[in-house]
């Protein structure tokens, strides 16, 4: 059975001129183990697509499957990164983290334990009391990405994840997310990556989904088969670089 | 270091807010001096449905002069303010004060000063009238000004001096549209306060004086006074329809139109909207608007052609002018200098004069009655809070209901319970057989809705991202209020608590003292002595005393609480991440 399935999922928006589709007849599905890229022009519905998954909204028609079941409200096995990090700037990083853990309702001393796990495994050892104006983005990205792990979800959404932040601090956390998504001991299997950035599809994800724009459809939905770790000086990365690039030009 | 830094701040800034008052109280007794009221022609208020028109007529413009000045006031005040850190220093701290100061306390004094100032005709007491709804309108939006000014982003300030775009095009392009949503935002709150205190100023007693300006207020309140259910309902109607129209034709539109200055990029907050109420209104709005700008274009193209067409002023070729010029600033700063003094000696004088006058007993009771006040204040406000705060968090819960309960609030805040104190005021005593209820009650219609505005302005600042982060993460409905929605209108709620109280103080001399169809119910405590003391006695030391106390007190309190507070809260509570 399919981890996530979609099945003809539209999305509109009420606009002053009637109904605003967003996202038109969308159908995927994701495999057990799989990192999936989304990539499309703005405006192609990327981010609501994410946030219908993770139950966040309700699809105006169509269907969302996860394990075969209809997802119905907030999916508690999945986890979201933002692009603008929302982390609550006035709780301290620790009380960020330890967020989602709260509200799974686990006992105190068991929140603090795994918070810190989580706080030592992106990096953050010794930040656990600093508030988030206190760090720099690429810092408070890893409490966004601490926070969404520490609920050890079978799914983690993320949603233009490195967007805001410098190039040469993007790369540093894309290489960590791999390290983080392929190790044994995480809990983390599947991704869902939302992004602008088609190289960062190409160097991080097994399969790419290309979105058209206004309304999002589907366009193409491509394997990558070059083999870790990615470089873009290695044979092929440019070329499927170059064959989303058009995708997105004829369609977008 | 840091510490006895801040100390040695709030100590000046506390100095020069007793100046600031000192200042005020001696420039306003130097012209207190009664009399010329007595000889006043009255006219005769009718309450008759027929006449409400032309009443509600005379009212509004009363608030549009009132309102007009006050816009004036708050651009200038707030740009000066915002000009450099010295100019702030002593600026915001006044603002503060005055916000907070009970100036419905000091009314009587504004009327002696007023009528003598238009030597004793009818013009003093409109005067004294539109002063008073200025003072209760001005201040926030002073604020509002100065704010967007100071927050304005670095880089385009500096982008407008790297054009080389100053003076008039740097406030033409910049400063004034920065101003112009939380002006418009604060232009609404300020008319649901200059509604509120239209009726305490159109009807005006002073020791055995009593006046009545033809006004919606006084026919309110006369109405209340003789009992004419009818006619009051029909003033309340006409009110409402007042506001109601205003609405839909004024602020709905400038609050769309508003929209187009707003700096910030977050996507979430809720426009600041006015009423949704009358959708079709909102189309009239707009024709209106260009009908008006139609109607002034030829003006003002006319103005630019005659700018144009004359040769362009240079100062330098005209040193007499120069000279001219210096000579009449010298001596205007040279009159102004000579009028402040003047009045500060004389308001000195007087002071001292009032003084050595020998001490009633009552005096002793000051302190006492100063406490019981607290207390009615305390329980106004914690009544406040108890409705206000569960309405915020439903708001933040639904947009629907934020979307239904900023208009009602708007409209319910802006029909001044000021008329309607005779029937609260009869109706909890015969209830409770005591004033002391009544009191609160009254109290809390002048700080209720500061609470609410605020905490809904706070509502719809909370970013979408955290809503979707707490929902996201599975957050209970208790734990959202606790991590996401409490924290987040903190700042807010400190706000909307200190023009609360200065609301309340006002509303304290309002409802401490009551007088209707010649019977006089009171409580005991600072509002009743300082009423007692205008109304009754006439006894200027007794006025002096009360008003300093009360006063004390709301500087105290805002300096040493309020203030303190408000940075924790914004230090640690505000949106910035």
């Amino acid at each position: 059975m399919a981890l996530l399935e979609l099945k003809h999922v539209s999305r509109s928006f009420p606009h002053a001129k009637g109904n605003l589709p967003v996202i038109e007849d969308l159908s995927f599905t994701v495999e057990e183990g799989e990192f999936v890229a989304i990539v499309g022009p703005s405006g192609c519905g990327k981010s609501t697509m994410l946030r219908i998954v993770n139950g966040l909204m309700a699809p105006t028609s169509g269907q969302v499957l996860y394990q075969g079941r209809q997802v119905d409200g907030i999916n508690l096995e999945c986890a979201l990164v933002f692009q603008s990090f929302a982390l609550m700037p006035w709780l301290s990083v620790k009380a960020n983290v330890e967020l989602g853990l709260e509200a799974r309702g686990l006992a105190p001393a068991e929140r603090e334990k795994r918070a810190g796990i989580y706080i030592d495994k992106v990096g953050l050892d010794g930040f656990e009391e600093a508030y988030p104006r206190e760090l720099s983005g690429g810092m408070k990205q890893r409490v966004g990405l601490a926070r969404a792990l520490a609920v050890e979800p079978r799914l983690l959404l993320m949603d233009e994840p490195f967007s805001a932040l410098d190039a040469l601090t993007a790369i540093t956390l894309r290489e960590e997310l791999l390290d983080i998504w392929q190790s044994a001991d995480m809990p983390v299997d599947n991704i869902i990556m939302v992004t602008h950035i088609i190289e960062e599809a190409v160097e991080l994800a097994d399969r790419i989904l290309v979105l058209s724009s206004g309304p999002g459809r589907l366009v193409a939905d491509l394997k990558v088969e070059l083999a870790r770790p990615r470089d873009r000086r290695k044979e092929g990365f440019n070329a499927l670089t170059d064959k989303v690039f058009s995708l997105i030009e004829e369609r977008g | 270091m840091a510490t006895q830094q801040t100390a040695a701040k709030r100590a000046t800034s506390v100095l020069i807010s007793l100046l600031i008052v000192a200042m005020v109280l001696a420039l306003f007794f130097a012209y207190r001096r009664s009399g010329g009221l007595l000889h006043l022609h009255r006219p005769r208020l009718h309450v008759s449905a027929r006449r409400l028109p032309y009443y509600a007529i005379c009212s509004l413009a009363r608030m549009t002069a009132a309102y007009a000045l006050a816009l004036i006031f708050s651009l200038v005040y707030g740009m000066l303010a915002a000009k450099g850190r010295a100019w702030e220093r002593v600026m915001i701290p006044a603002i503060d004060i005055a916000q907070s100061v009970p100036v419905v306390g000091f009314f009587p004094a504004a009327i002696y000063f007023f009528v003598a100032l238009a030597h004793g005709s009818r013009i003093g007491v409109e005067m004294a009238a539109v002063f008073l709804i200025f003072t209760s309108q001005a201040w926030n939006m002073a604020l509002g000004v100065f704010e967007s000014v100071r927050t304005l982003p670095n880089d385009s300030l500096e982008a407008l001096d790297a054009f080389g775009a100053t003076g008039w095009l740097r406030l033409k392009r910049l400063l004034l549209p920065a101003c112009v949503p939380k002006l418009i935002y604060n232009s609404i709150l300020s008319w649901v306060s200059g509604w509120y205190y239209l009726i305490a100023c159109e009807i005006i007693t002073v020791g055995p004086a009593h006046y009545q300006l033809p006004g919606l207020g006084s026919y309110l309140m006369t109405a209340a006074d003789k009992g004419r259910t009818g006619e009051l309902i029909a003033g309340l109607l006409a009110l409402l329809a007042i506001i109601v129209l205003m609405d839909g034709i004024i602020w709905q539109p400038l609050s769309e139109w508003a929209e187009k200055f707003r700096y910030e990029f977050a996507a979430s907050s809720e426009p600041m909207r006015s009423l949704g109420l009358f959708d079709a209104l909102g189309s009239v709005g707009p024709t209106v608007l260009r009908t008006f700008r139609a109607l002034m274009r030829p003006i003002v193209r006319a103005v630019h052609r005659a700018l144009a067409s004359t040769p362009p002023f240079e100062p330098a070729r005209h040193p007499a002018l120069q000279r001219a010029s210096r000579l009449m600033r010298i001596g205007l700063a040279a009159a102004a200098f000579f009028l402040i003094t003047l009045g500060i000696v004389n308001g000195t004088v007087a002071l001292i004069r009032t003084l050595l006058q020998p001490w009633p007993a009552a005096v002793r009771q000051i302190p006492l009655a100063t406490g019981a006040s607290m207390l009615r204040m305390i329980a106004a406000y914690a009544i406040s809070l108890a409705w206000t705060i569960p309405c915020a968090i439903a708001a933040s819960e639904s947009q629907r209901f934020a979307r239904r309960l900023a208009p009602i609030a708007e409209i319910v805040g802006s029909m001044p319970a000021t008329a309607l104190f005779p029937l609260i005021v009869l109706f909890v005593i015969r209830v409770t057989g005591g004033m002391n209820l009544a009191s609160i009650l009254l109290i809390l219609t002048g700080m209720q809705w500061y609470v609410l505005f605020n905490l809904l302005a706070g509502i719809s600042q909370i970013p979408a991202d955290l809503k979707e982060a707490a929902r996201s993460f599975g957050l209970s409905r208790m734990a959202t209020w606790r991590k996401l929605t409490l924290p987040a209108i903190l700042p807010s709620l400190l706000t909307g608590s200190i023009t609360a109280w200065g609301g309340g103080w006002n509303a304290l001399i309002l409802s401490e003292y009551f007088v209707y169809r010649g019977a006089t119910y009171k409580v005991f405590g600072l509002g009743a002595m300082l009423d007692d003391a205008t109304y009754q006695s006439g006894n200027g030391l007794m006025i002096l005393l009360t008003l300093l106390s009360m006063v004390l007190v709301v500087v105290l309190l805002n300096r040493l609480v309020w203030r303190r507070l408000y940075d924790v809260a914004t230090d640690r509570y505000r949106i910035d991440y």
